[in-house]
């Protein structure tokens, strides 16, 4: 059994629990005790927090739209298409024409890097975010 | 008596996992004391109760029990051959209790699996651990007297080991021994006992509490005024080393693939004794929180208790991590108080 | 934030969570705490039990109403109003902290001026709270020593949500209850990484640390590390901006991370056109959202147990995450995939791992400049200002002085909500949560116990009303706005106050944001989520 310290990904404030592993599974959750914030307790959110990171509808492939469906893909054929599509519109129409949305439930990390991507690599400030509470 | 001496732990501790899944207390980087896989690097011996119950490791709180591959049913009953170390005796009382009740009637084979296959290495409380504690009035602590495989005394520089089966003899081949004189040792067993179980006054609250109960003279504002607070969380039920409450879930991949899992569920959710015509016989938290202080201080099945007071064994866990304080001892205070 | 920003100079919520075991009083408004914030909420019960006072301002009974000493059921979008009369209340009988007015804020007698134009028996006509109510909330506040503001979706989500924002401030400011611990102006976050998201430049206008995009000194230092010529020096589109830029045509591509705008935001079918109007959507998730189901390229991301990174809660405090199993197939972590995205696209990004990427976000954001993995891996976390690594963390903001220096008092005159109930559309609709749900659903629609206790979205309507139009308890009803209808059950409720009716946007089945107004506060552009006119009947 493994345990893993990690973040709740649902409300603000923020508690801190251990994730249970075996193997590649997760098998439970275990509230931090000494974090300040939650001091060992949890909401029902965070007590089934382990479910849904498993569900068999988590997406596992890239997919593509082809004739109006979406159909599963390569990451590389689908990379490619991105950043194609992107190049050639901002090409087309300006960087302005391109938008980038970050996103409450991702790392600081991812978000920085995506602010970065729409900035330094497609050089629009169109960057914003869903939820602006 | 044997000894084992305290600065040879770590080493013991080495020994044992070398032929065992072995989980012990640990002190992590962030202040945190849980029970993990054994980590010379962080293992302690100055640790509390963590938030958790041992039953989390033979009943996780989400475990996959079969799995179906290509339209073929696959049942998953896993074990490793497991040692827990450092038990407090509340919690070998939990494991006995829960244990009973998962072997009554139809055997509960994932669990049995897990559950036979540990060895539980006791370590005797020489103190309260903290304010909730309270196994002395729960007939559970402050040290085990049955289902350990070896109970420890912390007696300062040595440990006095108490063997309590034949897989504890077992354990003990090939560990650095030494013997203490057997008066001596009960002696000191006798003095323990009694410092710790000064430190751990009885709660006579809690028999008044379950008089109280048997007679039906709870007033119904108790629970009322608890479940104006209760906020759902479940967290009493699942920290709660005698819960054992879980539902079942069909998780389909593909056709012909999936698996069922089974998880914790808590008596405080409404959805757990609703209805399928939407009538709830629970209909109320107060309700449902008068349901699970009757289950743990009146209705426990009385094979199960074993020679325990009542289905709760003073572990104090529900008042440690109840985020509105309403614990069993807040509880049998409201009740009796 | 950008009415906490422009007051105090600071977006995020003053104080610490920590802080809720400390304070006297508490004003909540505009959050149901006990079911969006449990673990604050679980704070205020037990503060109560302690003896501090609560004072509600809401028009719905929340669960937390139980425990307050007075509950303001004001009528919806009339927030302003009722804040100034309680500054009216406590300027009229010198309530007001003169000390901290005079040395720690300026622009008092603009504040005085206005806020006179509402003396209770004014407030009581526009809000319906008895004057008497008032004058009781507005000593309760001004008289505790330490006094905190908690507000959430309730108070944002308005056309009015800046001037809602503001007026709260004032209020603190006014007082002086702000600068020391257990006081302040707090906004919960609704989700793990709002506050986050913001800090890292997640906006239009600002690089991360909320550097602006038109500083020419901020654009050298980004276009120095980053190693780039011609960053963009005019602030970008906001998400509703880019929508009707979509429906316009102006905008052509759209790349979404981790969100779900056609369920989240208001007005779906304009949503819908307007993505719909795109040549390009890219979306990178974790589930086939809603909006994923319109992608051109859909990405799988790893879920947060299945990568490394840090998030930062409501109170300003980044905590580390580690990774505990391998995402599923094969979905990566986002910063996998926009790195390459970023590559294929001619500029390369190369980081090892979420702590490379974190020191280049110490370099460059003077708030998190000692927030490192380092200090993280063994600590419960650090909170913003941090801007070195021998910084302890900021529990409370503003201590000596304002972000900006001295606070200033932004008085704001009572507007009425957008869209007013008439004789048609005869109803009042606001939206929230369920404790039980979570956003749009995407991860707790998926957890089996969550989904069992919440399984269907309800429509929360008064027992009068429900009389009136023959509406019994769980009947199938249909609401309908000048967007849109959807078809839901009702629940018959005092928890509304009558003709105001109440749901939830987890649902896709009953999308109630088919019906909200996309009417936008001008500054803030937060959609009016909380108040549209809508009309009700009973299904056949
Ligand atoms: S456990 Fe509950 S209160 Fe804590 S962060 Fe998660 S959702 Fe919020
Ligand atoms: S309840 Fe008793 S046995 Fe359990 S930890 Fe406390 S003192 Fe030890
Ligand atoms: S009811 Fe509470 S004190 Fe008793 S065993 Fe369960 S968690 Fe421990
Ligand atoms: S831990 Fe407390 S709040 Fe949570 S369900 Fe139990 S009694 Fe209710």
């Amino acid at each position: 059994m493994k345990r893993t310290r990690s973040v709740c990904p649902f409300c603000g404030c923020g508690c801190s629990f251990y994730i249970l592993s075996e193997g590649d599974r997760v098998v439970g959750i275990e509230p931090s005790p000494e974090n300040p914030v939650n001091k060992g307790m949890l909401c029902v959110k965070g007590w089934n927090a382990h479910e849904f990171i498993h569900s068999p509808e988590r997406l596992t492939k890239p997919l593509i739209r082809k004739k109006g469906e979406l159909v599963e893909a390569s990451w590389e054929e689908a990379l490619k298409l991105v950043a194609e599509k992107l190049l050639g519109i901002k090409e087309k129409f300006g960087p302005r024409a391109l938008a980038f949305l970050c996103s409450a439930k991702v790392s600081n990390e991812e978000n920085f890097l995506f602010m970065k991507l729409a900035r330094a690599a497609f050089k629009t400030n169109n960057v914003d975010h869903c939820a602006r509470l | 008596m044997k000894t084992l001496a305290k600065k040879d732990i770590n080493k013991i501790l080495g020994i044992w996992a070398q032929k065992h899944a072995l989980l012990a207390p640990a002190k992590m980087d962030n202040g945190d004391c849980i029970f993990g896989a054994f980590n010379e690097k962080t293992f302690t011996l100055d640790y509390k109760k963590p938030p958790l119950s041992p039953k989390s490791f033979f009943f996780p709180q989400a475990e996959v029990i079969f799995r179906v591959e290509n339209n073929k049913y696959n049942e998953v009953v896993a074990a490793k051959k497991g040692l827990i170390f450092g038990l407090r005796s509340c919690d070998m009382m939990g494991i006995r209790q829960s244990s009973s009740f998962m072997f009554r009637d139809n055997e509960d084979i994932y669990y049995k699996a897990k559950q036979s296959s540990a060895a539980m290495v006791v370590m005797a409380c020489p103190h309260a651990q903290n304010e909730t504690c309270f196994c002395t009035t729960t007939l559970s602590g402050p040290v085990a007297k049955k289902g350990f495989d070896l109970q420890l005394y912390d007696t300062g520089d040595v440990f006095l080991v108490e063997v309590g089966s034949p897989r504890g003899e077992e354990l003990l081949v090939g560990i650095p021994l030494a013997e203490m004189e057997e008066s001596k040792a009960k002696q000191k067993i006798d003095e323990f006992i009694k410092k710790a179980r000064q430190s751990i006054p009885e709660v006579k609250l809690v028999a008044s509490a379950m008089e109280k109960l048997k007679d039906k003279k709870v007033a119904e504002k108790v629970w009322d005024d608890f479940g104006a607070k209760c906020i759902t969380c479940g967290g009493c039920a699942f920290v709660c080393p005698t819960c054992t409450c879980f539902n079942v879930y069909d998780h389909q991949y593909s056709p012909g693939n999936g698996l069922r899992l089974r998880a914790w569920d808590a008596c405080l959710y409404g959805g757990f004794t609703r209805e399928a015509s939407g009538h709830n016989p629970r209909a109320s938290q107060a309700l449902r929180l008068k349901r699970r202080h009757e289950h743990k201080l009146l209705d426990y099945n009385s094979t199960d208790i074993q020679d325990g007071l009542c289905g709760c064994v003073g572990c104090g866990r529900c008042s440690d991590y109840c985020p509105v304080h309403i614990g069993t001892l807040e509880v049998v205070k409201a009740i009796a108080g | 934030m950008v009415g906490l920003a422009a007051t105090f100079g600071s977006g995020a919520m003053t104080n610490s969570i920590n802080d809720f075991d400390e304070a006297d009083l508490f004003l909540v408004t505009g959050s149901n705490t006990t079911e969006q914030h449990p673990l604050i909420g679980s704070r205020i019960i037990n503060a109560k039990q302690r003896g501090a006072q609560l004072l509600i301002i809401d028009p719905r009974d929340i669960p937390l109403a139980k425990f307050a000493d007075l509950h303001l059921r004001h009528n919806i979008g009339t927030d302003v109003a009722v804040l100034n009369g309680m500054m009216n209340v406590i300027i009229e009988e010198g309530l007001y902290d003169k000390e901290f007015v005079a040395t720690r804020t300026e622009n008092f007698e603009q504040l005085k001026e206005v806020v006179s134009k509402y003396p209770p028996k004014t407030v009581e006509k526009i809000s319906g709270i008895a004057a008497a109510d008032l004058k009781k909330a507005a000593r309760m506040y001004a008289k505790a020593d330490k006094a905190m503001i908690a507000y959430a979706m309730g108070i944002t989500q308005h056309t009015t949500g800046v001037d809602n924002v503001k007026s709260c401030a004032n209020l603190a400011m006014l007082t002086g209850h702000l600068g020391r611990a257990a006081v302040g102006v707090n906004p919960l976050r609704g989700q793990n990484n709002v506050q986050g998201a913001c800090d890292m430049g997640g906006l239009p206008n600002v690089y991360s640390s909320y550097q602006p995009v038109i500083d020419a000194a901020v654009k050298k230092k980004f276009e120095d590390a980053w190693k780039v010529e011609g960053l963009d020096d005019k602030p970008g589109l906001t998400i509703t901006d880019m929508m009707d830029a979509a429906q316009k045509g102006e905008l052509k591509a759209l790349y979404i991370m981790g969100e779900n705008p056609l369920m989240s935001d208001p007005n779906t079918t304009h949503i819908e056109q307007s993505l719909s109007n795109l040549d390009f959507l890219v979306i990178q998730d974790i589930f086939l959202s809603e909006t994923a189901k319109k992608a051109d390229v859909v990405l799988p991301a790893a879920s947060f147990a299945e990568k490394e990174g840090t998030y930062t809660n409501t109170e300003r405090k980044a905590q580390l995450a580690y990774q505990a199993v391998s995402p599923p197939g094969q979905a990566r972590p986002d910063w996998q995939i926009i790195c390459a995205v970023s590559k294929l696209a001619g500029y390369p990004m190369d980081y090892a791992s979420p702590a490379d990427i974190m020191k280049e976000i110490n370099s460059l954001s003077p708030s998190y400049g000692g927030i490192t993995y380092e200090r993280l891996s063994n600590n419960t976390g650090l909170q913003w200002p941090c801007p070195n690594v021998e910084h302890p963390g900021t529990a409370f903001l503003h201590k000596d002085k304002f972000s900006k220096g001295l606070g200033t008092f932004m008085p704001c005159e009572f507007k009425p909500p957008a869209e007013m109930p008439d004789d048609e559309y005869d109803f009042m609709l606001t939206t929230g949560r369920v404790y039980y749900q979570f956003h749009t659903g995407t991860m707790t629609r998926r957890v089996n116990i969550l989904e069992r206790e919440a399984p269907e979205a309800l429509l929360e309507i008064n027992p009068d009303d429900a009389k009136k139009l023959g509406i019994r308890n769980k009947e199938k009803v249909e609401v309908s706005s000048r967007r849109g209808s959807v078809q839901l059950k009702a629940e018959v409720t005092e928890r509304v106050p009558p003709k105001v009716v109440f749901s939830t946007f987890h649902f896709n089945e009953a999308c109630i944001n088919l019906l909200t107004n996309s009417a936008f506060d001008p500054v803030a552009k937060i959609p009016e989520y909380k108040s549209c006119a809508v009309k009700i009947r009973r299904c056949a």
